[in-house]
Parts: C-alpha cells; sequence; structure tokens
C-alpha cells in the first residue's frame, strides 16, 4: 500500500505541473499555435492537389512538343495547342461533340427520371413502397461496372457500340438513373403535404400539383440534379472506353484524351492532351459558377429544412 | 349552396385502427356545421373525408345528393381553409388567390379580367388589398389567414370547409377572426363544415354542433342544446368553461318529490326537473351528478341546502372569480369543485374575504341539476382503455382504478374482453413521420385497447 502511494504521488504532481503550464501558456498563444499547426497542413494539401492543374495549364501553352516533361514553365508560350485541338486533324472536336451530346441528352433523361422517381416515393403511399426503397439502396451498392459485361453484350445485340457509342452511353446512365433519387426526395419531403391537398382542392390534377406548386418549390434541388447529371458525362471514362471499344469515332474527351497519353503517341500529343484537359473543364466550370448558389441551397436545404 | 349527407361513414386505416365508427349526418343547405372535440376524436378525419382527401373505408358520403365517394377533390365543389393556411410560398398573394381560378377548364374557364375581378373583390372583403403583391412570408398570422379564406372564398364551390383554422393564430386574433368568420358566412351564405377543438369557437360559430370523441358522434345539436342538454357525462365536461362539476350523488325519491344528497346536504330537486325524473320513472338512485361552475351559489354563513367548503385556490379573472374549493364532508378523501362568481355582486370585503383557506358555504338549484348514471368499475376500465386508444392500458394500470389490485384486474380485464368491450393486442400501431402508420410489436402482451362506445353510452343523461 505504501509503496503505492508513494508511486501515485509523483504522477498527481506530474499532471499538476502539466496543467500549470498549460496554463502558463494563455489561451491565446494555444489558439495561435493551432492555427499555424492547421495551416500549415492545409497549405501542403492544398499544393499538393492544385499543383496537377497548375501544371496543366502551363503545359497547355506549350509550343515545343517533347513528350511528357517536368517542367513547369513552358519553354516557348503559345496557342498552337488549343489551335490543333479544334483543326481538321485532330479527332478532338468529334470527342467534344459526343461528350457534349452524351451529358446534354443525359442531363435531360436523368434530370426527368430521378425528379418522377423522386415525387412518386416522395408522395405516393403504395404496397411495396419501402421494400422498393431498400432494394435500390442495396442494389445502389453493387459498383456499376459489375454490369459492364452484360451491358456491353446487349448493347452490341442492339449495335450502339464502337462508332455508335454514343446512344448506347445515353441509354446506359438514364436506365439507372432513377435510383440516385435520394437527394432530391429528401428534398420533397421537407414541402409540406397539405400544399398538395390545397392545389387538389383547388382544382389541380396530380401532374399541375407536381409542375405548379412542387417544381417552383424544389428549384434548388432540380438545378442540384441537372448539375449533376450533366457533369458525370463529363468524366465517365470505363464505360465509355469499352463500350467505344477502340474506334476513335465513339470516343468521349476522356477516352480520347487518355489515347493520346499512349506510348506511341505522348511524346507528340502531350502538350494537346493538357490543352485539351482545359478545354474539356470550362463548360463545366462555367455551369457550375452560373447555378453554384442552387447547387448549396439543393444539398443542404433537405438537411436543415427537415 | 348545397346539402352534405354522410351515411354510416367509418374510416380504417391501414393495420385495423378506427379513426371513424359509423358517422350519420345530414347537413341542411347553408348551415354552419361544427365539428368539435379533444385531438384523435376523428374530426378532421370525417372532415377530409368529405373533401376527398382520405378514402372512405366505408358508407356513403353524398353533395348535394350526389354520390361523392369516388370523386376527386376538385369534383366535389368544395373549398377548404387548412390550419397551417397552405399558401404556396412561391406565388404572391394575388396569385395564390388567383391559383383555384386559373386551373377551370371549359365552360368555367375565365379571362384574365375576370379573375383580377374575383380577386379584388375577395380581397377588399377580408381587407387585404394592400398585401396583394406580397409574398406569405412576409405577411403575419392573421394576414396568411385571411389569404387562405380568401382563396377558398373566390373559387366557385357548394361547401365552405375549415379545418382548425384558428389554432395557429394568438388569443387577441383568434377572437378577432372568428368574429370576422361569423360575419363572412353571412356573406358567403354558403354551407360550412368547420373543425375545432375550441368549444368556445363551436358554441360561438355553430348552427349546430357535433361532439366528437374517439371516433364516435357523442351529440349533435345546437350550442343551447348541449349546453343545456348534454348527452352524456363527456358532453357535459367538454361544453362550457370552466368545465362542469360532477361527483357521486345520491338521488332520492319520498312519495313524489325528489331531492339529491351529496356532501351531508339535502338538496330538494323541483320543477321541470322533477317532472322530467318522474316522467322517466326514475326511483331512488346513485348517480353522478353534474352542475355548472356558474350555476353554483355560495354564502359566506350556513344556510339550509348547502354544504360547508373551503377554497383552495383563488382565480381572479376580472370581470369573474373561479373559486377551486374542497368539499369538508370527508376530510381524508376531499371533491374539488370549481364555483363561477361574477365579481359586480360581490362587495370589496367579500372579495377580499375569498382566499385560500376560508370556510364558505355551496349550493345550487334543482333546475341546473344534470344527472347521469354513475361510472361502474367495468365503465371506468373501458374509459381508461378509450383514453388511450393509440397506446393500450396495462393490467398494472387498470389495478390502479379504485384500488382494484392486480387480481382483480386481471378479472374484470377478462370480463370484459369476452364480452368484446375491450381487446387485447400483441401489436400496437404507430405513426412514422412520413404519416404512414405501421405495426410495431408490444413487449407488454397485456396491453388492452378498445373503441370504449358502450362506457360512452352508459354515462347517458338520465
Amino acid at each position: 500500500m505504501a509503496e503505492n502511494k508513494q508511486n501515485r504521488e509523483p504522477s498527481k504532481m506530474e499532471a499538476l505541473e502539466a496543467e500549470n503550464e498549460k496554463k502558463g501558456m494563455g489561451l491565446k498563444a494555444r489558439r495561435r499555435v493551432a492555427n499555424i499547426i492547421s495551416y500549415v497542413v492545409l497549405t501542403i494539401i492544398s499544393i499538393v492537389w492544385l499543383a496537377p492543374f497548375v501544371f496543366l495549364i502551363f503545359q497547355s501553352f506549350e509550343t515545343v512538343s517533347t513528350g511528357w516533361s517536368a517542367r513547369v514553365w513552358p519553354t516557348k508560350w503559345g496557342f498552337d495547342n488549343y489551335v490543333y485541338l479544334f483543326s481538321a486533324n485532330a479527332n478532338f472536336n468529334r470527342w467534344y461533340f459526343n461528350t457534349f451530346i452524351i451529358a446534354l441528352f443525359c442531363c435531360i433523361g436523368q434530370t426527368l427520371m430521378q425528379i418522377a422517381m423522386a415525387y412518386v416515393l416522395s408522395r405516393f403511399r403504395f404496397k411495396m413502397r419501402k421494400p422498393l426503397m431498400n432494394f435500390m439502396l442495396i442494389l445502389g451498392m453493387f459498383p456499376g461496372f459489375l454490369t459492364m459485361i452484360i451491358l456491353y453484350t446487349v448493347l452490341k445485340d442492339l449495335g450502339m457500340t464502337g462508332a455508335n457509342a454514343v446512344p448506347g452511353l445515353i441509354i446506359v446512365s438514364i436506365a439507372s438513373s432513377g435510383m440516385g433519387y435520394y437527394v432530391i426526395k429528401g428534398f420533397f419531403d421537407t414541402v409540406s403535404k397539405s400544399l398538395d391537398e390545397a392545389a387538389m382542392i383547388d382544382g389541380a390534377t396530380r401532374a399541375q400539383v407536381f409542375v405548379k406548386v412542387i417544381l417552383p418549390l424544389t428549384k434548388p434541388i432540380i438545378i442540384y440534379a441537372i448539375l449533376t447529371s450533366f457533369m458525370a458525362p463529363w468524366g465517365d471514362f470505363i464505360f465509355a472506353s469499352y463500350i467505344a471499344f477502340g474506334n476513335p469515332a465513339g470516343y468521349n474527351v476522356a477516352v480520347g484524351l487518355y489515347e493520346w497519353l499512349g506510348t506511341e503517341q505522348i511524346s507528340y500529343h502531350y502538350t494537346h492532351f493538357c490543352a485539351g484537359g482545359v478545354v474539356v473543364s470550362i463548360p463545366v466550370i462555367v455551369l457550375f459558377l452560373m447555378l453554384q448558389r442552387y447547387y448549396v441551397e439543393g444539398v443542404t436545404g433537405g438537411a436543415v429544412k427537415g | 349552396m348545397a346539402t352534405v349527407v354522410l351515411k354510416n361513414v367509418k374510416k380504417i386505416y391501414n393495420g385495423g385502427v378506427l379513426a371513424v365508427h359509423d358517422f350519420n349526418l345530414s347537413i341542411k343547405d347553408k348551415e354552419f356545421i361544427v365539428f368539435v372535440g379533444p385531438s384523435g376524436c376523428g374530426k378532421s378525419t370525417t372532415l377530409r373525408m368529405v373533401a376527398g382527401l382520405e378514402d372512405i373505408s366505408e358508407g356513403e358520403c353524398y353533395i348535394d345528393d350526389v354520390l361523392v365517394n369516388d370523386r376527386p377533390p376538385k369534383e366535389r365543389g368544395i373549398s377548404m381553409v387548412f390550419q397551417n393556411y397552405a399558401l404556396y410560398p412561391h406565388l404572391t398573394v394575388y396569385e395564390n388567390m388567383a391559383f383555384p381560378l386559373r386551373l377551370l377548364r371549359g365552360k368555367e374557364k375565365m379571362t384574365n379580367d375576370e379573375i383580377y375581378e374575383r380577386v379584388t373583390d375577395a380581397a377588399k372583403i377580408l381587407g387585404i388589398t394592400q398585401y396583394l403583391a406580397r409574398k406569405p412570408k412576409n405577411l403575419s398570422g392573421g394576414q396568411r389567414q385571411r389569404v387562405a379564406i380568401g382563396r377558398a372564398m373566390v373559387r366557385p364551390s357548394k361547401v365552405f370547409m375549415m379545418d382548425e383554422p384558428l389554432s395557429n393564430l394568438d388569443a387577441k386574433l383568434r377572437n378577432q377572426m372568428r368574429a370576422e368568420i361569423i360575419l363572412l358566412r353571412k356573406k358567403i351564405d354558403s354551407t360550412f363544415i368547420y373543425v375545432t377543438h375550441d368549444q368556445t369557437e363551436a358554441m360561438t360559430l355553430g348552427d349546430r354542433i357535433v361532439i366528437m370523441k374517439d371516433g364516435f358522434i357523442m351529440q349533435v345539436g345546437s350550442p343551447t342544446e348541449v349546453f343545456d342538454r348534454p348527452a352524456n357525462l363527456f358532453v357535459a365536461e367538454f361544453i362550457g368553461a370552466p368545465k362542469m362539476n360532477t361527483f357521486p350523488a345520491k338521488l332520492v325519491k319520498e312519495g313524489k318529490k325528489y331531492h339529491v344528497e351529496c356532501f351531508g346536504a339535502k338538496l330538494p330537486v323541483e320543477g321541470e326537473k322533477a317532472d322530467e325524473l318522474e316522467a322517466a320513472g326514475i326511483d331512488t338512485m346513485e348517480v353522478t351528478l353534474g352542475v355548472r361552475p356558474e350555476h353554483m351559489a355560495f354564502s359566506e354563513k350556513e344556510a339550509a341546502g348547502m354544504f360547508p367548503c373551503e377554497i383552495a385556490v383563488n382565480e381572479m379573472m376580472g370581470s369573474e372569480v373561479h373559486l377551486h374549493v374542497n368539499t369538508l364532508d370527508n376530510p381524508d378523501k376531499p371533491t374539488s369543485l370549481i364555483v363561477r362568481i361574477p365579481t359586480v355582486g360581490l362587495t370589496t370585503e367579500q372579495r377580499n374575504n375569498l382566499v385560500a383557506g376560508t370556510k364558505i358555504y355551496i349550493g345550487f338549484e334543482g333546475k341546473v341539476m344534470h344527472f347521469f348514471h354513475p361510472l361502474a368499475i367495468q365503465d371506468k376500465i373501458v374509459q381508461a382503455v378509450a383514453a388511450r386508444k393509440e397506446k393500450g392500458v396495462s393490467i398494472n394500470t387498470i389495478a390502479k382504478i379504485d384500488e382494484l389490485g392486480e387480481d382483480k384486474a386481471r378479472s374484470y380485464a377478462a370480463e370484459l374482453i369476452e364480452k368484446g368491450w375491450i381487446v387485447e393486442r400483441k401489436e400496437r400501431y404507430v405513426a412514422t413521420p412520413e404519416g404512414k402508420i405501421e405495426a410495431e410489436r408490444i413487449k407488454d402482451t397485456n396491453l388492452l385497447y378498445g373503441p370504449g362506445e358502450e362506457a360512452a353510452a352508459s354515462q347517458a343523461n338520465v
């Protein structure tokens, strides 16, 4: 016992000293140290994250294509790469157009599917509604590429692979889009049901309730749906690459640009690739900046309105 | 302008919860009818069934002699004001009011000028012309309520429905709007169905009042009828504020005369009341006696036909005093009564003397007495079960009724289950936040549920 007591005493004392030391440092000083540490960490993370973009932008203005190089600053500045992209020699025009068409149709189709799905699951009460939602939740947990082989076979039979990959890609993305209804349903749920009832008493049909009451009130989430469904095809690689199956006429930008990074082409196309990367990101950035306000409202709206 | 007839209407929710039992009512043309009752009594459900917002599980609903069970709300020719106003937040007040008119099609279709005329006319009546360009979020509660009424008014409709329209307003505004609804009713001159849980609103607005409890109609009658001749103990206690005093008493018949014995006093029953008892062939019996607080007289000195009480609480309301008194006949188990005394008849000295602890004498005349059959233990159990309709009652709770003890409680419960008055369930139905009814397993298998209709019937006014 005595030994134990003696052992315990110093540890208590140490704790007290540590406490005093902390107190001595002062709240302000401690906060400053904490701030410095977090800023240093954040700066490092930002540099790691932004460096590739900066690198890409600078290299896109390099006129002397030497293949991949560790150099950041171009040896000679110019817009040659951008001019090349839209010249008749490059396939880039075709890829860009393909991607734009896919994005446009996906954007319309997916948005319609998702809002319709979300409205039905939010407002209608029918048998198997809950099991259906659970089933879709479980189905959504499987990675999409598990269906690649069967989808390819089906699309091939329909003649939608290779050069005709564009309609195939549109169909594939729209067909599965209904499962992404969660966020939109959450937002629809925040709109009081008595508004639906009031509108129905006022003489509106279900469709009129949806168009005249629900849609105007859920504008942010509709814009969120449009944005996300437009943006997704711009970065799509796996599906786009195997459905096009090596036929450049069916490529989207991501697949096409990746082709330029192949060992045979990289030395000639590397700087074109960089310029292509910049051009690809422009429409998405513009769209995002225009609709950013709604995007934030759409994502956070459902959560806080509860 | 239309009649509304409800024949044997029932509402059974998924899972078997009976929200409205066998509702029969005939509403006359241009009548103002009020559904009143405590929360969960089925009044809003009934209204929503008439409106077409809820399916009718059984029975028939006719508007203007047309069966409307399977018709959507817009084909029923109704307009409705909701408790939470349900204004469209993205539209201005003008557009909110014009909304139902813009949806009219065919022969009824209106031009913009006609819509403008109708909306501005309604806005003038409701005094909201200056707010027409505003969005609902920039209006106060009272103004929003007016807009909601306006929206319902502009649409040509046969029946005008209001579902607790004043519940979200503060007390002062509620009084003001209540008066406005009375005036509005004269202007609209339509058939009204009004739902409220506030008995004052029901009494002041309704031509007839439908008092409901646990999905049953307890009484239908004019405000005077339900106040003067409540059909049962529930109606007696529900209508009138403060609520009617009810307590056990003995009604004694001596020769052709009646008197009541309670709290050690002997109070004569004479005149019309005695004639009624005589006509009904009532003999000496134990009763539950009901006397309204405003019908009780008090005296500072002992007097014949009065019994002693001690003031427990004095509530000074300004124009009247509410005295909460305890009877002194049984010091171990005093009965609490409320006495309402107008201050205008009191001297300053009397007012100052009416403080807690003072002994006073209370009495009442025979003509203000209401007689009810006393509650048997079975009735008390059924009532307790009915009071917790959704949650059920455990044997332990029943054991506490009149200190029955668990064994007696079990045997009583078994008897009542046998009779079908109450039922034992292993599942209960709970509402999810989405408004869906789901079954939930009950851990305590002794939970008892039941409609409690017999309990209500057994307390019928003598």
